[in-house]
């Protein structure tokens, strides 16, 4: 809250760059991760399967990502000292904005909001930065995840419009019941 | 920023039992922010411990890989102050709700504020019990008729946590949102630095009993105060502030951390045994 927020023009070095991917894949995959265990705690499971594959698809990117870095010294960033125009890492969705009663189709919007908000990093970063090696992973780092948006809209067009409001509580939590 | 290694993440941190808080609680956020706080401290997990009472937010310390009682409820504060004193090496955190510290616990945290005892108390303030599912605690507005116990509201001016927490003692006061995850760990990590009893209170929304907490995250902003070590200064800007000033450290007081005298002399148990007129 009393962060800088820019837009990733502050990425200028390779090391930089590669920080804040693997901030940003490690925080996703972590949080898609703890969104399918809410999400079969609470018997939802086709939601909590969506969540699951984002998670093993973002640890994916991260394993990649990982080998990437080897032998690279990483500068180290304090959670809040990351460049990112939102509170968390673009990819990472809002616990505040999950509920027990999200359909399948607003949870494939809320991780479809939150892939394209992580491509318009990397586009940022790459329109930013002046080193051509940045530029190229930036934009490498950018299509893939618009290849994860790409997926995400397949299974909107899939989901029914029957599956476009949250679940209905048979058994409300009511105060004194 | 420094090009330094850094042996622990957040992860690190978190235990293998799953939270079953409800999904979109504010208590999540909390516990990824003392995580993440604990990561940045650099601190290994068997030099923290995480102390808790009862309550939702209370069950914190299953949720963490670092060492943790949960307590009694209301009496987290006591059992935190006697681990500290008796193992001044930890880094002892405390972690619960309104209900558990200011109403069950609250003569205990009264106490705690005064003796000033070096522990961070981080507290979950949603304004209802919880998980006995929506009663009104010390720090529920008068007139919220939630609860069937209290159909018109209770009518009685809510608990003043930082207010009280300053007057009595605490030298470190900050109140967050659990809608700035990022900004809550860096104010936990400054709480945490700072020597002697901090209490940093989180609006942290209960989404199945206050669902009208919802708001919270449009309502809070940014303090726009500068931290003072001036008591009456902070003191006049929380009697005057709606709550929902956020994001900052509001209070930094000198007051030297309380340490037992046994600890200070060094003495052995029968050097101290041997003080008494027994």
């Amino acid at each position: 809250m009393n962060k800088t927020q820019t837009d990733g023009t502050e990425i200028q070095t390779v090391p930089q760059l590669l920080a804040h991917a693997l901030a940003l894949e490690t925080e996703a995959s972590e949080r898609y991760g703890e969104l399918a265990d809410q999400m079969e705690t609470h018997r939802k499971t086709a939601v909590a399967a969506l969540f699951r594959r984002l998670e093993v698809a973002e640890k994916q990117h991260l394993a990649d990502l990982t080998a990437l870095c080897k032998g690279v010294e990483l500068p180290h960033y304090a959670p809040w000292d990351f460049k990112w125009r939102s509170k968390e890492c673009p990819e990472t969705i809002d616990i505040g904005r999950v509920s027990y009663q999200l359909s399948v189709r607003d949870a494939v919007l809320l991780a479809l909001e939150h892939e394209r908000r992580a491509t318009q990093f990397y586009t940022d970063v790459a329109n930013s930065a002046h080193a051509p090696e940045v530029i190229a992973l930036a934009r490498q780092f950018a299509q893939e995840e618009r290849e994860h948006s790409a997926w995400l809209e397949s299974c909107l067009a899939e989901c029914s419009a029957a599956d476009s409001t949250a679940s209905e509580d048979p058994d409300p939590p009511l105060s004194q019941e | 920023m420094q090009a330094v290694v850094r042996n622990y993440k957040a992860r690190d941190y978190k235990s293998e039992v799953k939270p079953i808080w409800c999904p979109g609680c504010g208590d999540y956020t909390v516990l990824n922010a003392i995580t993440r706080a604990l990561a940045e401290l650099a601190l290994p997990p068997h030099e923290v411990a995480i102390i808790s009472g009862i309550g939702c937010s209370s069950r914190i310390p299953a949720y963490t890989s670092v060492y943790g009682f949960h307590g009694v409820h209301g009496r987290a504060l006591p059992v935190a102050t006697g681990l500290k004193l008796a193992r001044p090496d930890l880094t002892v955190l405390v972690t619960g709700g309104d209900g558990d510290g200011f109403s069950i616990g609250g003569n205990h945290f009264l106490h705690a504020c005064r003796r000033n005892v070096d522990l961070t108390y981080i507290v979950m303030d949603n304004q209802v019990y919880g998980m006995t599912k929506g009663q009104a605690s010390p720090t529920t507005a008068p007139d919220w008729e939630g609860s069937k116990l209290t159909p018109e509201g209770t009518g009685i001016n809510p608990f003043q946590p930082l207010v009280i927490g300053l007057a009595s003692g605490a030298n470190f006061i900050a109140r967050v949102s659990s809608s700035d995850p990022v900004n809550m760990a860096q104010i936990i990590v400054e709480a945490v630095r700072h020597p002697g009893f901090s209490l940093v209170q989180v609006l942290s929304p209960c989404v199945t009993f206050r669902p009208d907490q919802a708001v919270w995250r449009d309502f809070v902003r940014t303090a726009e105060v500068d931290c003072t070590d001036d008591a009456a200064r902070a003191a006049r800007r929380l009697m005057t502030d709606d709550g929902f000033n956020v994001g900052k450290v509001l209070f930094k007081g000198s007051r030297a951390p309380y340490r037992p005298e046994f600890e200070r002399s060094n003495g052995s148990i029968a050097d101290l045994e041997s003080r008494f007129m027994l």
